[in-house]
């Protein structure tokens, strides 16, 4: 307290925004008529320089302890009028913000019921103001390092951005190898550049980086602290395979008997590896991996008379008996780039995937046209899950490939029955990709039809890229299928031209689901981790939609790429170069200042339940044990590092134990108070 | 019934050991067929322990209701375990208390009571008026047997048993370390029929009806201090600063006092109608307290105090939970 309150109420005019419907003239002639109200002044824009001023000069005039500004949300101008009071000489907590304009003048028509609503508003923001507290805004130092979770094109962009920059990344992949799902790409639209192409320099230059440790096969198993000073746990899982002996000749993969008969899940299912494997020929790092799932020596104790792999590698890398290694480091601050999961297309049986061969999905449509992948970039009908009849002798017949090609846009996007409303961003132009691919690899003559329901590109050279694929020949039919069924050798896919109005039979060869993006399905994994939140639409949600995008709600983690929402690969470049502009700030800094409005547990009255702990989101609050008159009791106390003040520990506590500052409820009580009957 | 020698015996094997402290137990009240708590403190007061219909107090509240005196200096705290003796519905209090991280469990020797129902002695004065002073109960088979002034009364035990009993989910103890009898299924599930009549009737009429039970209240905070989850060391309904209620007895700070109660206790109240039994004015509180507690169970199929792993329900949240019921 510094002494008695001498409060300044400055009402604000917002334009005619407030002033259209309350009269601020008669708010201001009632806030002098307050208890401790000095001074009471309106302004047509009190945000801005000359609105400002009025404050900083009474202050400095007047001796104003307490400021009342009667404007809008706090949400946008507390900052500024907190500002506002520093530069006065005051402590920024000494004020108090009456919203006159979304909770007043926004949502009332009648001007004299509204200027009497406004008036209570600024009596209860008075009545708080007079017992408010100066409070102390902590700043705490930051590791000069990085975690970023994933490694897919955001998080090798935003490792290769923050280490470029002199600060250290620790840069963790579950996966056994970096690229995530752009590795898997064949071309990239609208400018069909070889996906690898320029990937994989980007792969390269991560692993050796001398600012990045990289992380892959790995797992980020607990995250504590907060910004600054997040302590990191991480479970480097064991590959039974030695990183510096594995020359990643590949003789052992050649060797396994299980060769060729695993899914290779980089192939997405449609080609094989062994239990011992490289996912792709590209891969970093360039070492292989043992499956543990699938191995027979680790799951049957026995691989023949001893393990094929083990024999044939020279450099003496293979060892069952290594174990998984844990690792702990600090970092100042995390970047979430964990990507997202293909929709599972047999959420739509009525396209019949999984029940029919050549059902496919467009990612394993796409390895089929890489060169690298499992048909060496031949189209060809599939034969799935038959095994290779292999009779001496016999010549085993070369796939077919085939003469016609269907696209079905839009599945698992767009879509409330599976519970995805929202458009996946990439499907129609990957669509137009994969057309105009399978025009370049089968032929011409190859039919090329897409279902869509609305094409929409938007990006740079989209538009362009999809009138050249018309061009060449596809054709697209305005129609949402409503089923595929199999009629001879054919499949069938029924639909309705709904320009024309005209039900149809469409007979084609192959069928590619243009399969929309999901939240991965273990996002629960780093919700729990980081404690964020979701939007409807499950993804990770971001501060604020516009002004904050790669911004989260906790302080100094960061999100990047498909994690946040669906997008193409420029822009999830642009995104993770933004998440690590963001993680740089705290770091080049230095300190970061942590929130002031924190909780507080009164330790006498506290019984230890535990609510508080359990409730809240940010991890802020644990148990301890205190000496109360000589008996051990728990109590709950607050990290104030890593408390952010959302008050969901005060609304729990039955004690009343704990309470936040600026809203304890001393304050808050009054407040209701002058808002109340009268 | 619970044999009252074995009863005995293990109250003695109870406290005699190194690691207890206290034993709370039942004991005959002064007159009549009253039962009160009594705090066993050595082998040799345990003659004294009883366990009848007429054991109604929930001795969980006496836990938390011990008052920590300031331990001089120099001296350690005796943190011994606090033996009790409890039956199904008082063995939940301990289970939530516990959930609620009152004491570790470790801290409390739980000796359990299976049982197959108390009586509601209101229902005993109704139908053998004034004789509650000078006779005994006792259960045998399906049947209550008053004796008094010379005669026995059998009665069947739906006619006299406290309402709880009629619809105990749990008549044995959910939390023990000796079970002192068999242990007893339970007799029927609670279809909260009377939650339900309570509910049909219009706002005007519930006001009315609460407005004249509130209105008798004579803020003795009995309800509140007999209450095994109301352990709070300094309440936050006596506090002056900020004082949330007034203290003076008139109908709004009344049924403020008993609306932050009942909220107080959602997703808490064990239903063992302590706050009812001792209520001087008869204010049916557990009306209050059961719909918050059927409310829970509907919309989070959670009751509480039924086990320690549980999470309290106000502490957690799920992505699924209903919303519907927010405005």
């Amino acid at each position: 307290m510094n002494g008695k309150p001498k409060i300044g109420v400055y009402v604000c005019h917002c334009g005619t925004n407030i002033a259209g419907t309350v009269n601020v003239e008669e708010v201001v002639q009632f806030a002098q008529t307050l208890p401790d109200v000095v001074v009471a002044r309106n302004y047509s824009y009190m945000c801005s320089d000359p609105g400002q001023a009025l404050i900083t000069d009474d202050i400095a005039n007047m001796g104003l302890n307490r400021v009342v500004v009667a404007s809008c949300s706090p949400r946008m101008h507390e900052p500024t009028f907190r500002k506002t009071l520093l530069s006065g000489g005051l402590n920024p907590y000494y004020l108090e913000m009456a919203n006159i304009r979304e909770q007043c003048s926004w949502v009332h028509d009648d001007p004299i019921a509204a200027t009497e609503k406004a008036k209570r508003v600024v009596e209860a923001a008075v009545v708080k103001a007079r017992r408010l507290e100066a409070l102390d805004v902590k700043e705490v130092d930051v590791e000069p390092s990085c975690l970023i979770i994933g490694a897919g094109i955001a998080g090798i962009q935003a490792a290769l951005d923050i280490a470029d920059a002199g600060f250290k990344v620790y840069l963790v992949e579950k996966s056994p190898t970096v690229g995530g799902h752009m590795a898997q790409l064949d071309k990239t639209f609208p400018t069909l550049d070889c996906s690898a192409c320029i990937l994989t320099p980007k792969m390269v230059d991560v692993a050796n980086h001398p600012n990045i440790e990289l992380m892959t096969y790995s797992q980020v198993e607990e995250i504590g602290g907060y910004i600054g000073n997040f302590d990191i746990k991480v479970r480097k899982k064991s590959r039974f395979v030695d990183m510096d002996k594995c020359t990643g000749c590949g003789d052992c993969a050649a060797e396994c008997r299980l060769a060729g008969r695993i899914p290779n899940e980089f192939d997405e299912g449609i080609g094989m590896r062994g239990a011992i494997y490289l996912p792709f020929p590209q891969a970093v790092p360039a070492k292989y991996t043992i499956d543990k799932e699938n191995c027979l020596f680790l799951t049957k104790g026995k691989c023949g008379e001893s393990p094929k792999c083990k024999d044939a590698c020279k450099a003496g890398a293979i060892n069952f008996d290594l174990t998984d290694e844990v690792v702990e480091f600090k970092v100042g601050t995390i970047i979430v780039a964990t990507g997202y999961d293909v929709f599972d297309a047999r959420m739509k049986p009525e396209y019949g995937y999984g029940v029919y061969d050549n059902v496919l999905t467009a990612l394993e449509f796409e390895r089929m046209v890489n060169a690298s992948g499992p048909t060496g970039g031949k189209v060809v009908m599939l034969e799935r899950g038959k095994k290779k009849k292999k009779k001496e002798g016999e010549e085993v017949e070369a796939p077919k490939a085939p003469q016609s090609v269907t696209f079905i846009q839009c599945v698992g996007s767009r879509d409330k029955s599976v519970g995805n409303e929202y458009c996946s961003r990439v499907c129609c132009m990957y669509t137009a990709k994969l057309a105009h691919l399978v025009k370049d690899k089968v032929g011409h003559d190859c039919e090329v039809t897409v279902f869509y329901m609305d094409v929409r590109a938007f990006g740079k050279g989209f538009e362009e890229f999809y009138d050249r694929v018309r061009r060449e020949g596809v054709k697209y039919i305005r129609g949402n299928p409503s089923e595929i069924y199999k009629k001879g050798d054919k499949l069938v896919v029924r639909a309705e031209d709904t320009l024309t109005a005209t039900p149809l039979e469409h007979e084609t060869d192959m069928v590619v689901l243009s399969v929309g993006l999901c939240p991965r399905s273990d996002n629960r994994e780093i919700i729990d981790l980081l404690k964020l939140s979701q939007s409807s639409d499950l993804f990770y949600l971001e501060a604020h939609p516009k002004l904050r995008p790669v911004d989260t709600a906790s302080d100094g983690v960061y999100l990047a790429g498909v994690c946040q929402g669906p997008k193409d690969i420029p822009d999830a470049v642009a995104q993770a170069k933004g998440a690590a502009s963001a993680a740089m700030i705290p770091m080049a800094s230095g300190k970061v200042k942590v929130e002031a409005q924190t909780s507080v547990v009164n330790e006498e009255t506290c019984r230890g339940c535990g609510f508080c702990v359990e409730l809240c989101p940010f991890t802020a609050i644990e148990l301890v044990e205190i000496n109360r008159m000589g008996w051990p009791v728990k109590v709950a106390r607050v990290n104030e590092a890593l408390c952010k003040g959302c008050g969901a520990c005060a609304a729990a506590c039955l004690s009343g134990s704990i309470q936040q500052r600026s809203f304890k409820d001393v304050q808050l009580l009054p407040q209701i108070k002058a808002l109340g009957v009268k | 019934m619970v044999d009252v020698n074995k009863l005995r015996e293990k109250a003695k094997e109870v406290v005699s050991r190194d690691d207890v402290r206290l034993l709370i137990g039942y004991r005959p009240g002064t007159y009549g067929f009253r039962a009160r708590p009594a705090f066993v403190l050595g082998p040799d007061e345990v003659d004294e322990l009883i366990f009848t219909p007429a054991c109604v107090n929930n001795l969980a509240s006496y836990i938390t209701l011990e008052e920590k005196l300031p331990v001089p200096r120099g001296e350690e705290p005796d943190l011994r375990k606090v033996a009790v003796m409890v039956k199904g519905c008082d063995s939940r209090a301990l289970v939530q208390q516990m959930e609620e991280k009152a004491y570790d469990r470790d801290r409390i020797l739980v000796l359990g009571i299976p049982c197959k129902g108390v009586v509601d002695m209101a229902k005993v004065e109704a139908r053998f008026p004034n004789v509650l002073e000078r006779g005994e109960i006792a259960l045998e088979g399906d049947k209550f047997v008053l004796s008094f002034d010379g005669t026995r009364e059998e009665v069947a035990r739906e006619e006299l048993v406290a309402d709880k009993c009629l619809r105990c989910r749990y008549p044995t103890p959910l939390v023990y370390d000796e079970l002192l009898d068999e242990a007893v299924e339970r007799f029927a599930d609670d279809d909260y029929s009377d939650v339900s009549e309570l509910e049909k009737r219009s706002a005007a009429d519930k006001w009315a009806y609460w407005e004249e039970k509130f209105s008798r209240c004579i803020r003795c905070y009995s309800c509140r201090n007999v209450c095994p989850m109301c352990y709070c060391e300094d309440c936050v309904l006596d506090r002056l600063q900020p004082q949330w209620m007034r203290r003076s007895v008139d109908i709004s700070e009344n049924t403020a006092y008993h609306i932050s109660r009942a909220y107080h206790l959602a997703g808490r109240c064990i239903q063992c109608g302590e706050c009812q039994r001792v209520c001087p004015v008869d204010i049916p509180l557990m009306e209050l307290n059961r719909k918050f507690y059927k409310d829970v169970e509907e919309l989070y199929d959670y009751e509480p105090g039924t086990s320690v792993e549980n999470p309290p329900l106000l502490s957690t949240f799920k992505v699924d939970d209903r919303e519907d019921f927010i405005l």
